[in-house]
């Protein structure tokens, strides 16, 4: 029987939810949302936290506007990686990952089909056009002005890193495992060249000098010297031991060798030595090109861009993205670097791939989007229980009972009106580490005053009914009076400030989030735009703002709805005259 | 003695009371769970000798009991001691926070009031037709959507995008002003309060036109109404005359609550808005363990809601007859 009564008291909202329209648009956006937060991992179309990247055939052209100096991100070549990119009288070549080749005329830029799928390290181009392509598992091909492919067979699948020309039929290979390779085109014949260090390290890169020897640097600071006469190696020293990457000697004798950590090294002049330069950043440098003047350039991992005049101090030259630049190629009149390795795909706009774009982490917004509803609910949910039972239970006794508990606790609601909710907040979490508890502790300690005021008001005029006082006079309990006769007659208010609560629990979750104090290593909309704040970039980043707030908005907003319904049933005034 | 006096004299003692209860929480709070406000020193390659002179300047070294009297007995007399961050009198620094809240929330909150009230009002004159649902949704839509976010959309548009109003700050740096008057009676501040008062604006709006339009429909009920309608006075004369003068009431008790909790600003109007106002100090001091600055700063905030809390009481026996002094 008793169990049929609050059956009955719980019928009358359900039924006015029903009833209204608003109400149930509401319920149906809050159940959408509540199906959101279950159904997150399967929802989400990435790991919510995980970095995203990307890679592209980035490529920067050099502008120069004044006295400034930009590296301008043209539209990428491709979707994929361009290692390395040679130029000779008007026809340019870059080659990359999957066998990838772009030909570049005076007009631009178009892909070349090739018959190789490997990835492509070097490329080079020979007086007459002919280009020859080298890469991973020993695959070397040359291409002819008639577009037709010859590739040649290599006695080693191991990875060739670049190449020079010897003269118009033998080209120079050199890569993986110390190896240096003396191909002739005529013949397809391949001579294997002693190195005398012979520890496997990796050589990288090879240039011709001006007398007609080779250098080839690579791993550990190596660098070894082709004597031209008797094909024989030496080993030479140059400063520092860092990996280095890229050799470039102009036609003057002028050199450039670029590495690791910024590591770079000079050469003013055919006879001069190689000296160590001081860089302003120690990143990884893939690239380097000197000119006939020692006007310098070298390029890197992040975008760095760095330039020498002739003589003068290394400069950080600013760029447009943080790719990875792997080369450099120079024209007649124009600077291009390409690349790039995977890169943090940061910042991106809502594309396919990621529908609310990418935040400055590269992380996937979408899926934090959705994740982020499920301690939107769950603080909404919990806290406003936890602030109804406390709420609720004080208001009714405070109103039953009268006298010094009404005061002491009614005191103590006074009390808590005093305190402002987001600094009181803020010392909790310090007081304690910040966590999901905590957080709906906050939230509920500050919020549960409004809620016992009204029960208590409400209870009071109750308290002098008639039915109380049969029930008194029948000989019930205080606790049987208050729960089995009072509570159910409060109940339209208790579902009234239930809803409202758990709106005004998911604001204010959002509220501490957004101040940086909510749970750390969790997602939630607040946090998200925590983030975007302190990233500086939400300025721009649109996508990143908008959906966050709108979903706290319409949540909210579905919440309240169906608490006005509920409004109709716990003040029937309302309803008059409708 | 009345019953009104002496009614009046027990809520005067009881806001003294939750004050005096608020102050010793805040004490014991911060001393107990704050860091020492010396630790950030420390960092700073400070030697421990040198530290506990620091701590003996700021009276740190005492038995906390001794530390909490000689509190209370400052704020009796009005001193809220010196801030350790920023090497000054507490009080000069609320007094001026304080007053950069109130210039940007009261101005707010009386728009939303001015606005949402008589909207209120029409609405229920016009209950169940689409105005009255569209009305409803946008006054619940503003409510919904949390003041940082407004804030962040609206510095996007009108700051960045459209270019039309600055978005950060009181005043475009640098600036010159003698006193606090003198910052604030400038069309340079007037430009830099539109758009952080508009977000607070519309926030608040939806709770004036709320009360106001279930009120009116309470009212409409009422014998009064009736007798009017009765009498055969116009629709329009009914509504504003006699049924909106008697809905009236709620909707200034809820702008007096407002007020007092309009002293707390809202910390993240100011975050977002970077306005120096009291709000982001008070973080600002937990944050930095400023302990005189943190507790003047709660104290302020309670005091204000107190005290505009006892106003609405006062203005509640004094407006409607039905209220008791018991």
């Amino acid at each position: 029987m008793n169990r049929s009564r609050f059956l009955k008291s719980a019928q009358e909202p359900v039924k006015a939810i029903l009833g209204d329209r608003l109400a149930l648009v509401g319920l149906f956006v809050l159940l959408s949302i509540i199906a959101m937060a279950l159904f997150a991992p399967f929802l989400s179309t990435h790991e919510p936290l995980a970095v995203n990247e990307r890679e592209e055939g980035s490529l920067f052209m050099r502008s120069v506007d004044g006295d400034q100096v930009h590296w301008l991100a043209s539209s990428p070549l491709g979707e994929v990686t361009l290692n390395a990119a040679d130029y000779r009288d008007g026809l340019g070549m870059a080659v990359g990952r999957d066998g990838v080749v772009w030909r570049y005329a005076g007009d631009g830029w178009s892909p070349l089909d090739t018959p190789i799928t490997t990835t492509l390290n070097a490329v080079n181009i020979r007086e007459d056009g002919a280009t020859l392509v080298a890469g991973a598992q020993g695959t070397v091909a040359l291409w002819s002005p008639d577009d037709t492919w010859q590739t040649f067979e290599m006695p080693e699948p191991l990875s060739v890193n670049d190449i020079a020309w010897r003269d118009d039929n033998t080209a120079l290979l050199v890569g993986g495992g110390e190896t240096v390779w003396l191909l002739n085109l005529v013949s397809g014949e391949v001579t294997s060249l002693e190195s005398p260090v012979g520890r496997g390290f990796e050589l990288n890169s090879v240039a011709l000098d001006t007398d007609g020897s080779a250098w080839l640097v690579g791993d550990r600071g190596i660098a070894l010297r082709l004597d031209p006469q008797d094909d024989s190696l030496s080993l030479e020293r140059l400063p520092g031991n860092r990996e280095l990457n890229h050799i470039h000697i102009a036609d003057s004798g002028a050199g450039l060798i670029v590495g690791e950590r910024g590591t770079l090294l000079v050469r003013e002049g055919a006879q001069a030595r190689w000296q160590s330069q001081s860089a302003p950043d120690s990143r990884a440098m893939r690239a380097g090109w000197i000119t006939d003047e020692g006007h310098a350039f070298a390029v890197g991992r992040s975008g760095i861009v760095f330039e020498r005049e002739p003589g003068g101090e290394w400069q950080l030259v600013p760029s447009d993205e943080e790719r990875h630049l792997r080369a450099l190629m120079v024209t007649e009149d124009s600077f291009f670097a390409i690349g790039s390795d995977r890169f943090v795909n940061r910042l991106a706009p809502p594309s396919g791939e990621h529908w609310f774009g990418t935040d400055h982490l590269g992380r996937d917004l979408f899926s934090q989007n959705i994740h982020g509803s499920q301690i939107a609910l769950l603080v909404g949910f919990l806290g406003a229980a936890l602030v109804v039972l406390i709420g609720a239970n004080v208001g009714l006794v405070a109103g039953y009972f009268r006298g010094r508990t009404e005061t002491v606790l009614m005191r103590t609601v006074d009390v808590m009106y005093g305190i402002p909710f987001e600094p009181f907040a803020l010392i909790l979490v310090l007081l304690f580490e910040p966590s999901l508890f905590i957080v709906i502790l906050a939230v509920s300690l500050l919020t549960w005053r409004t809620v016992a005021r009204l029960i208590r008001s409400q209870v009071l005029s109750l308290r002098e009914r008639p039915f109380v006082k049969a029930a008194r006079v029948a000989g019930a309990s205080d606790l049987r009076i208050m729960y089995l006769h009072i509570f159910p007659n409060v109940m339209p208010l208790v579902f009234l400030e239930l809803a409202i609560i758990v709106g005004v629990s998911i604001i204010a979750e959002a509220t501490l989030s957004f101040l940086g104090l909510g749970p750390p290593q969790s997602i939630s909309w607040g946090g998200i735009l925590h983030n975007a704040r302190l990233s500086g970039a939400w300025r721009d980043a649109w996508w990143w703002n908008l959906p966050p707030g709108l979903l706290i908005m319409i949540t909210v907003l579905s919440v309240f709805f169906i608490s006005r319904s509920l409004e109709l049933v716990a003040n029937p005034r309302l309803r008059a005259r409708r | 003695m009345s019953s009104r006096s002496s009614y009046l004299i027990r809520r005067v003692l009881h806001g003294f009371m939750a004050l005096f209860i608020i102050a010793t929480l805040l004490f014991f709070l911060f001393r107990l769970g704050l860091p020492d406000p010396t630790a950030a020193l420390i960092t700073e390659g400070l030697n421990p000798e040198e530290r506990e002179r620091i701590r003996a300047s700021f009276g740190l070294d005492r038995p906390i009991w001794e530390q909490y009297l000689i509190y209370l007995a400052n704020i009796l007399q009005g001193d809220f001691g010196y801030s350790f961050h920023y090497r000054a009198p507490v009080a000069d620094i609320i007094w001026e926070r304080l007053g950069n809240t109130m210039v940007l929330m009261l101005p707010a909150i009386v728009l939303a009031y001015a606005v949402g009230a008589p909207l209120g009002a029409w609405l229920s004159w016009r209950r169940g037709s689409k105005v009255d649902t569209s009305g409803i949704f946008v006054g619940l839509m503003f409510r919904s959507a949390p003041m940082f976010w407004t804030g962040m959309i609206a510095i996007l548009v009108f700051g960045i995008g459209l270019g039309w109003l600055p978005t950060s700050g009181m005043r475009t740096l640098p600036y010159e002003a003698s006193g606090f008057f003198d910052k604030i009676f400038t069309l340079d501040f007037l430009h830099h309060l539109i758009l952080p008062a508009l977000v607070v604006a519309l926030y608040y709006l939806g709770s004036p036109l709320l009360i106001m339009r279930n009120t009116m429909l309470e009212v409409y009920g009422e014998d009064f109404i009736e007798m009017a309608r009765a009498k055969g006075l116009p629709e329009r004369r009914i509504l504003y005359a006699h049924a909106a003068r008697n809905a009236l009431l709620p909707v200034v008790t809820q702008l007096a609550v407002t007020i007092g909790l309009a002293a707390g600003g809202q910390v993240v109007v100011e975050v977002v808005f970077s306005w120096p106002g009291l709000g982001r100090e008070i973080l600002n001091s937990v944050r930095t363990s400023d302990f005189p600055l943190a507790q003047a700063s709660f104290l302020v905030m309670a005091a204000f809601v107190v005290t505009l809390n006892l106003l609405v009481d006062i203005l509640y026996t004094m407006l409607d007859p039905r209220v008791s002094f018991k």
